[in-house]
C-alpha cells in the first residue's frame, strides 16, 4: 500500500509546481506521468540560460526581476508544439538534442488516433487529481512533540490486538517446548543414520615416521572466511633432525632466537604473511631447510655465543615428594619412632629427667621464699648483674 | 633590613656595590624618614628593622614535640618531656642485657672450657660463657641486641653439630699452622651470627687474637669517614675512624695476649717511635686519633703476619658477607664508585679470606652472610652455591648467567678457594636439649616431650633456631 504510494508520488514529483531538478529530456515520451517541462535538461544549462537573459536584461536598461514560469502539457503534442515554437527563437529554452527528439517522436504522436489522444490526457488528469493529496507538502506542526499526530505509513503490522490469545492455540512456552523436541529428534536422526556413514572416512593414526619432524598447525572457521585462517604454525624438535652435530643443533637453537623454548625443547615458528595457507606453509618448510643449511654451515659454528634463554621464563612446578608418601614401609617406621619417642620420654620421666618449665617455676618460687630475705640496697644491682 | 634596599632604588645608576653600600651607610642616619617618600612599603619594613633590633636574642632552639591545645588558644602548649639527646636512640637500640634476674638458674649447664666446642661427644649440649669472655665478646661486639640473650640468667649456647665442625676445622688448619678459610652460609635465623660468637669464644679461651668485624655494613655505605692512601696505585682507601674503634676494641678483647708477644721490627711511619721488642700493646696504644690510625693497623698487621715469628693463632671475622662483596657507596675524587676491595682494610680481610695473607702460626678467616641485611651479591651467592657443589661432589656445578650484567670478577675470584659451611637448622635431639634449658630456664611453661619438641621442630621449618624462638619463647603463653 504504502509502497505503492510511494512509488506514485515519485512518478508525480516530475509535474510539481516547484521543480528544481530535472530528469534528462531524453526518456520524456516513453511515461504518462512525465511531465513536459520547458526548462532546459541540466542545472548547468539553466544557470547559463539565466545568466545570458541577464546580461540581456542589462543591455536593454530594463530592470525586470527575472520570472521563470513553469509551462504545463496537457499531452506531448502540445510539448512538441511548444519545441518547434522555441528552436524559432533567436534564445530557444529547449536545447536541439531535446529539439530533435522531440522531432522524431512527433511521427510516433501523429500516428495515434484523436480518441487515443484524449484518453491519454484523461488519464493524465485523474491521476493528477488523486495524487493531489498526495503530493501536497506535509508541514511540521509547531506545537507537535515528536511529531506524535504523524501516521506512520510505512508501519508493517497493525499492532492493535495482535498479541490477544485467542484460545485456539497452545502457549508460546510449549511452543518452545516443542521445538526444542524437533530439535533434539534431528541430531538423534542425524546421530542414528549419519555418522555411521562418518566411518568409512575413519583412517588408522600413524605415528609419524622418523623423518617426519615438522608439526604443523592450521586454522580452520569451518569454511568461513576469517583473516585468521591464513596462519599456519610449525613446532620442531631440533635434536629430532638427523645429521646434525651437537654443535650444529646448537647453532641451530641459536638462530631461532626467542622461537626456541628451552624447557620443552621445542622450536615453534609461524606465518600468516601470505593470503593462502599453502603459501605460507611452503614458506615455513623453505625457512626451516634454510635454517638447517645455515647451522650446517661450517664458517662461523657460534660456538663462542651462548644459547640465549632470557626470553623464556622457567617455571617449576612443585610436585609431591616422593619420600612423602605414606607406604606401608614409611608408616612402619614412622611407628617405630613414634614408640622410640615414647620410650624415652618414659626413661625420662622415671629417672625424674623430664624438664617442666611449670614445675621448674614452682620450685624456684618455693626456694625463693625462703631466699628473699635477703635485702637488695636501693640504687644497688643485685649480684651477678652484668 | 629592607631600608638599604629602597634605598638601592636610589643607587639604581650606579651598579657598581660599593656605591649602594657607601649609599647606605651615608643614608642609615636618614633611615625612617627619607626612605618614605621613595617607597610605599618602607614605613611597614622601617618599624620591623627596628624592632629587630631592639628583639631579645632568640629562644635557643628546642627539639621535641609541642601539643597544641584548642584552636583559639595559641598559648597553651603542652610539652611532652625532653627530647632525646644525640645517640641515645641509638644507644638504646644497641644495647645489650646479657642477664635476666627474673631467669632461673640452670644448674646443669657447665661453663665453656676450651675444648669444649671441639668435642663431638659435646654436640647437643647448653654451655655457658665464662664471664671473662663475655667481657671479650662484648668489646668486640659478638653478642647482637636481636639475639635473645636478656631472656636467660646466663649467656648459654647450644654446642651443635655445625659448632664442632667449624672448631674442629679451625684447630686443624691451626695444628698444621694454616689458615681455615670458612664462610657461613645458610638460610635466615640458622645461627650464622651464633656460630661466629662461638669462634670468637673458643679462641678467646684458647688465647688467639681475636679481631672481629660485627657489621661490614658500617665499613661501605659511606657513613665513616675515608682518604685516600698516598703513594698506592690503584688507589686505595683508609678509614681511619673506623679502624681506631677497631684497634681499641682489638686492645681491650685481647689485652692479656698482645702484652705478650713482641714486635719484630721497627716502624718508622708511626707517630709514636716503637723500638723492636716492644709489645703489641704499646704498638696499638700509639693510635690515640684517628690520625694515624691506619698506619697503626698496618703496622699490626705486618707485625701479626711476620714469618717466622712467635705468634699466636689468629681468627679474623666479619658478619654480614654480601655488603663487602660489592661496589661500595664511596666515591673516588672523580666521583666514580669505588669497589669495596679497594677499600684497604676490607682488602685486607679479603686477601686473608683469599688465602693470600699467611698466618705465622695459623688461624682461621670466617665470613657470615647475613640474610636479614644484605644487599644482592649475585656473584657471592654464585660462588657459594658452586663451593657447595663442589664439596658435595655434585655433578652440576651451577654455572654463571652468561646474560646477566651484575657478576664481579674480583668478588668471584676471593670466593675462589674458601670452604662453605652450610648453616641448616638443628637436628631433633639438639632441638630438646635447648629446648630444656629454656623451660629449666622458666622461660618456657611446658614439659619438654618428644611430642613439645617434635611440635616445635616442624613449626620452626626443620629446626631453625631463630624460628624455634619465636614459636616457643617469644610467644605470650602464659
Amino acid at each position: 500500500m504504502a509502497s505503492a504510494a510511494n512509488a506514485l508520488r515519485l512518478c508525480l514529483r516530475t509535474t510539481s509546481q516547484t521543480q528544481s531538478l530535472r530528469a534528462p529530456a531524453s526518456a520524456v515520451v516513453a511515461s504518462t506521468s512525465r511531465s513536459f517541462s520547458a526548462t532546459p535538461a541540466q542545472c548547468g544549462k539553466n544557470y547559463i540560460d539565466r545568466l545570458r537573459k541577464r546580461r540581456k536584461n542589462k543591455e536593454h536598461g530594463q530592470n525586470e526581476v527575472e520570472y521563470e514560469y513553469e509551462q504545463n502539457f496537457n499531452n506531448p503534442g502540445e510539448y512538441f508544439d511548444y519545441v518547434a515554437r522555441e528552436s524559432q527563437k533567436e534564445y530557444p529554452k529547449v536545447s536541439k538534442e531535446e529539439v530533435k527528439l522531440a522531432e522524431t517522436l512527433r511521427g510516433d504522436w501523429d500516428a495515434l488516433q484523436q480518441d487515443q489522444r484524449y484518453e491519454l490526457g484523461q488519464r493524465r488528469k485523474t491521476i493528477s487529481a488523486q495524487a493531489a493529496d498526495l503530493r501536497r507538502p506535509v508541514k511540521a506542526k509547531r506545537d507537535s512533540f515528536w511529531n506524535e499526530e504523524e501516521q506512520d505509513s510505512e508501519y508493517i503490522t497493525e499492532e492493535i490486538g495482535e498479541d490477544d490469545f485467542e484460545e485456539d492455540d497452545i502457549m508460546a512456552m510449549g511452543h518452545g517446548k516443542l521445538e526444542e523436541h524437533r530439535e533434539f529428534r534431528e541430531y538423534a536422526r542425524i546421530a542414528v543414520w549419519e555418522m555411521p556413514l562418518l566411518a568409512q572416512f575413519a583412517k588408522k593414526f600413524e605415528p609419524p615416521a622418523q623423518d617426519q619432524v615438522l608439526r604443523f598447525r592450521y586454522t580452520s572457521y569451518m569454511g568461513e572466511f576469517h583473516p585468521a585462517d591464513r596462519k599456519v604454525v610449525v613446532e620442531f624438535c631440533p635434536t629430532d633432525i638427523q645429521g646434525l652435530t651437537q654443535v650444529q643443533r646448537e647453532k641451530l637453537m641459536k638462530l631461532a632466537g626467542p622461537r626456541y623454548n628451552p624447557e620443552k625443547k621445542v622450536i615453534k615458528m609461524s606465518c600468516e604473511r601470505f593470503e593462502h595457507q599453502a603459501q605460507n606453509k611452503r614458506y615455513l618448510g623453505d625457512l626451516v631447510q634454510k635454517m638447517i643449511e645455515a647451522a650446517k654451515d661450517p664458517t662461523d659454528t657460534f660456538a663462542d655465543i651462548p644459547l640465549d634463554t632470557r626470553h623464556h621464563k622457567f617455571t617449576v612446578k612443585p610436585k609431591f615428594p616422593k619420600e612423602w608418601y605414606l607406604t606401608p614401609e614409611r608408616k612402619a617406621q614412622l611407628e617405630a619412632e613414634r614408640k622410640e619417642m615414647m620410650r624415652i620420654d618414659q626413661t625420662k620421666r622415671l629417672n625424674g629427667a623430664l624438664v617442666d618449665g611449670v614445675l621448674a617455676i614452682e620450685a624456684a618460687k618455693a626456694a625463693g621464699m625462703e631466699a628473699e630475705a635477703v635485702m637488695i640496697p636501693r640504687g644497688q644491682a643485685p649480684p651477678g648483674r652484668r | 633590613m629592607s631600608a638599604p634596599n629602597s634605598l638601592r632604588c636610589l643607587a639604581r645608576p650606579s651598579t657598581s656595590n660599593a656605591v649602594s653600600a657607601s649609599l647606605s651607610l651615608s643614608f642609615s642616619g636618614l633611615r625612617i624618614g627619607a626612605a618614605a617618600p621613595f617607597s610605599t612599603t618602607s614605613a611597614r619594613d622601617s618599624s620591623i628593622a627596628k624592632k629587630s633590633v631592639n628583639r631579645e636574642p632568640a629562644a635557643p632552639y628546642r627539639a621535641g614535640k609541642k601539643l597544641k591545645i584548642g584552636k583559639f588558644k595559641k598559648n597553651k602548649v603542652v610539652e611532652r618531656g625532653k627530647a632525646p639527646l644525640p645517640g641515645e636512640r641509638k644507644a638504646y637500640r644497641k644495647k645489650i642485657v646479657l642477664t635476666n634476674d627474673n631467669a632461673l638458674p640452670v644448674k646443669w649447664v657447665q661453663e665453656m672450657g676450651p675444648n669444649h666446642l671441639q668435642d663431638v661427644n659435646n654436640v647437643g649440649k647448653v654451655v655457658s660463657l665464662p664471664d671473662a669472655v663475655q667481657d671479650q665478646l662484648r668489646i668486640s661486639e659478638a653478642f647482637q641486641p636481636s639475639q635473645s640473650w636478656k631472656m636467660f640468667r646466663k649467656p648459654s649456647t647450644l654446642i651443635r653439630e655445625e659448632t664442632v665442625q667449624m672448631v674442629s676445622k679451625m684447630e686443624k688448619a691451626v695444628g698444621n699452622k694454616k689458615t681455615a678459610r670458612l664462610v657461613l652460609a645458610g638460610d635466615k635465623l640458622t645461627g650464622k651470627s651464633l656460630l661466629l660468637l662461638q669462634a670468637q669464644a673458643h679462641a678467646y679461651l684458647n688465647g688467639w687474637i681475636v679481631i672481629h668485624v660485627p657489621d661490614a655494613q658500617e665499613l661501605t655505605t659511606a657513613c665513616t669517614e675515608y682518604a685516600p692512601i698516598p703513594d698506592t696505585n690503584p688507589v686505595q682507601y683508609m678509614q681511619q675512624n673506623y679502624v681506631l674503634k677497631l684497634l681499641q676494641s682489638i686492645k681491650k678483647a685481647n689485652e692479656k695476649v698482645l702484652s705478650k708477644i713482641f714486635t719484630v721490627s721497627s716502624h718508622p711511619e708511626l707517630p709514636q717511635n716503637i723500638p723492636v721488642n716492644s709489645p703489641l700493646l704499646a704498638l696499638i696504644n700509639a693510635a690515640k686519633e684517628a690520625e694515624g690510625a691506619w698506619s697503626v693497623f698496618h703496622a699490626l698487621w705486618q707485625e701479626l703476619t711476620a714469618q717466622n715469628a712467635n705468634r699466636p693463632p689468629i681468627l679474623f671475622t666479619l658478619d654480614g658477607l654480601a655488603h663487602i662483596m660489592r661496589i661500595s657507596d664511596y666515591r673516588s675524587p672523580a666521583f666514580e664508585l669505588i669497589h669495596s676491595h679497594d677499600l684497604s682494610f676490607v682488602r685486607t680481610f679479603v686477601e686473608a679470606l683469599q688465602g693470600k695473607t699467611n698466618f705465622p702460626n695459623g688461624g682461621a678467616v670466617i665470613a657470615a652472610t647475613s640474610r636479614s641485611n644484605a644487599p644482592r651479591a649475585p656473584s657471592m651467592e654464585l660462588a657459594i652455591s658452586q663451593r657447595i657443589a663442589e664439596q658435595e661432589k655434585n655433578p652440576e656445578v651451577p654455572k654463571s648467567d652468561p646474560y646477566f650484567k651484575g657478576y664481579d670478577e674480583r668478588v668471584e675470584s676471593s670466593l675462589k678457594t674458601v670452604e662453605v659451611l652450610k648453616v641448616k637448622g638443628v637436628s631433633r635431639p639438639e632441638a630438646r636439649s635447648v629446648m630444656e634449658y629454656w623451660a629449666a630456664s622458666g622461660l618456657l611453661r611446658a614439659t619438654v616431650d618428644e611430642h613439645q619438641v617434635t611440635e616445635k621442630w616442624v613449626l620452626s621449618g626443620g629446626g631453625v633456631l631463630g624460628e624455634m624462638e619465636r614459636a616457643a619463647l617469644l610467644t605470650m603463653r602464659i
